[in-house]
């Protein structure tokens, strides 16, 4: 063979290096692809469960909490979770390529990393303001949820990853907090800051009656819901993978730096999907829950997805899901929340579970930075996240109430929010006919 | 000139304005003060709208 052709180790070595961090971006771009799934998910599920009158309202609602929380996570976010690992006091040197002018923020041919991860964590924070999202449907200010979605997206969420769902956080290093799938930082902190929230929104009119017993108020497309649940299922495969750190080098790891398999993950995801289905539907015997029972099912066996034996997952998810539909039921009646979608239910009440039951069936697995894991670890780490949800979702939104900023007005809701705010028809023929956001007779 | 570079050879940090700055400064300062401006126009869309709506 001509030498000149024969590639040196050196050569070779770029060729793998470049073949790798290539590898790794297309991962993460087709995982972050999934995820934009979530989000049509979140759309219809969101839309069907409002009643005809709100419809587009609620689309709009959620289309914007995704086009704030992006650039603002941007701005901020990203900063919040490489600084705030220690707890409130950022260390400012390891955040330095997190600020939004670095010259890792932007195309660097140097840098095939930085965009691909921020990418998949811009998800993550999207996928928490839309678990928000839901809770509150036709009666909160649009302005108001922005302004929420942003607080919880870019800022709530981040700094509870950045302590639970990082390799320095302090919740992983001094006590052992593991969470594979991102069951605390996510949905049990956004499950948290919706019931912080809704206390002071109220309900919807109409939703108790004079005795305060609970009126059921059903959306508009019961199908529309169901399968806008599927698809965030089907995002979820991208959430989860976007929860693995791919090296190219070696075994994939947990965020955390722990061995873990894909192989593993997909084992207990889909099992936990059935075993949520499952207790919903033992329960329910209806199609909302069993996926939302499903939605359960895979977060409460998410913090051990990479470590669970499946059927143990599967019987995790069962608890769960069949918890959800109850636990829902029960803030309903006896606290008069009006949680339009469960969200409380199914993201912080399963988040919370899967905390709690790793720290019940997988005591003792080491952890890499911090001590193994372990059931006062995990309890404590899930109050902590618990608190981070719900502190700042109740006090925002209790002033967003003094200011009279947090709730749409009565007449305005009575109408329908679709006519009073939005320039366009959902359904026209079952609206009536309008001119200048009021209806008027033809 | 937008292009921080003058040739692909031993290029790095690619993105427009990267080494200028004062303008990157302010076109992030811009950016974030029209996302200011998004909601305060949300704030004020829903007031307007709401007026026919007050009790």
């Amino acid at each position: 063979m001509d030498a000149s052709v024969v590639p040196t180790n050196l050569e070779l070595k770029a060729l793998i290096d470049m073949s790798t961090a290539i590898n790794m971006e297309v991962f993460y771009w087709w995982c972050t692809a999934l995820m934009v799934i979530i989000h049509a998910g979140f759309l219809a599920y969101e839309m069907g469960a409002s009643r005809l009158k709100n419809a587009l309202a609620s689309g709009v609602k959620n289309i914007l909490a995704f086009a704030f929380v992006v650039p603002t996570f941007f701005f901020f976010g990203w900063w919040i979770y490489l600084a705030m690992y220690g707890g409130f006091s950022p260390d400012f040197e390891a955040a330095a390529a997190g600020v939004p002018w670095s010259a890792s923020m932007g195309p660097n041919l140097t840098d095939n990393a930085r965009g691909i991860f921020w990418g998949a964590f811009v998800l993550f924070a999207a996928t928490t303001a839309s678990i928000m999202s839901g809770a509150v449907i036709e009666r909160i200010r649009m302005s108001a949820f922005i302004i929420l979605a942003i607080i919880l997206g870019s800022g709530v969420w981040i700094l509870a990853a950045s302590w639970g769902w990082h390799p320095d956080g302090w919740l992983v290093s001094e006590w052992g907090f593991h969470d594979f799938g991102a069951a605390g930082c996510v949905h049990l902190v956004a499950g948290f800051f919706a019931m912080g929230v809704i206390i002071n929104l109220g309900a919807r009119i109409g939703r108790f009656d004079i005795q305060g017993n609970p009126v059921d108020i059903e959306g508009h497309s019961m199908p529309m819901t169901i399968i806008g649940l599927m698809l965030i299922i089907v995002g979820f495969f991208g959430f989860l993978g976007g929860c693995i750190i791919y090296s190219g080098t070696g075994q994939w790891t947990t965020i955390f730096g722990t061995p873990a398999t894909l192989s593993a993950v997909s084992f207990n995801t889909l099992i936990a999907f059935s075993g949520g289905i499952i207790g919903s539907y033992l329960v329910t015997r209806q199609p909302f829950w069993m996926m939302s029972g499903g939605l359960a099912g895979i977060i409460s066996a998410a913090p051990g997805l990479e470590l669970y034996y499946p059927p143990l997952a599967f019987m995790i998810a069962i608890f769960a899901g069949s918890v959800a539909p109850m636990v829902d039921k029960f803030i309903t009646r006896k606290f008069k929340l009006d949680d339009p979608v469960g969200a409380f239910a199914v993201h912080g009440m399963s988040g919370l579970i899967g905390l709690i039951a790793l720290g019940i069936f997988a005591s003792g697995y080491p952890n890499v930075n911090g001590p193994a894991i372990s059931f006062t670890g995990q309890l404590s780490g899930a109050l902590v996240m618990a608190a981070l949800g719900f502190i700042p979702g109740y006090f925002v939104s209790l002033m967003m109430v003094k200011m009279g900023l947090l709730r749409v007005p009565p007449k305005a809701e009575v109408a329908g929010l679709d006519l009073v705010e939005v320039p366009l028809s959902a359904y026209p023929d079952g609206l009536p006919a309008r001119s200048n956001n009021k209806p008027i007779t033809l | 000139m937008a292009s921080p570079i003058t040739s692909w050879e031993g290029a790095e940090v690619i993105f427009t304005f990267a080494d200028k700055p004062v303008i990157i400064g302010l076109i992030l300062s811009l950016s974030i003060a029209v996302t200011i401006f998004g909601i305060v126009a949300t704030l004020k869309h829903e007031n307007k709208t709401y007026i026919d709506y007050q009790d």
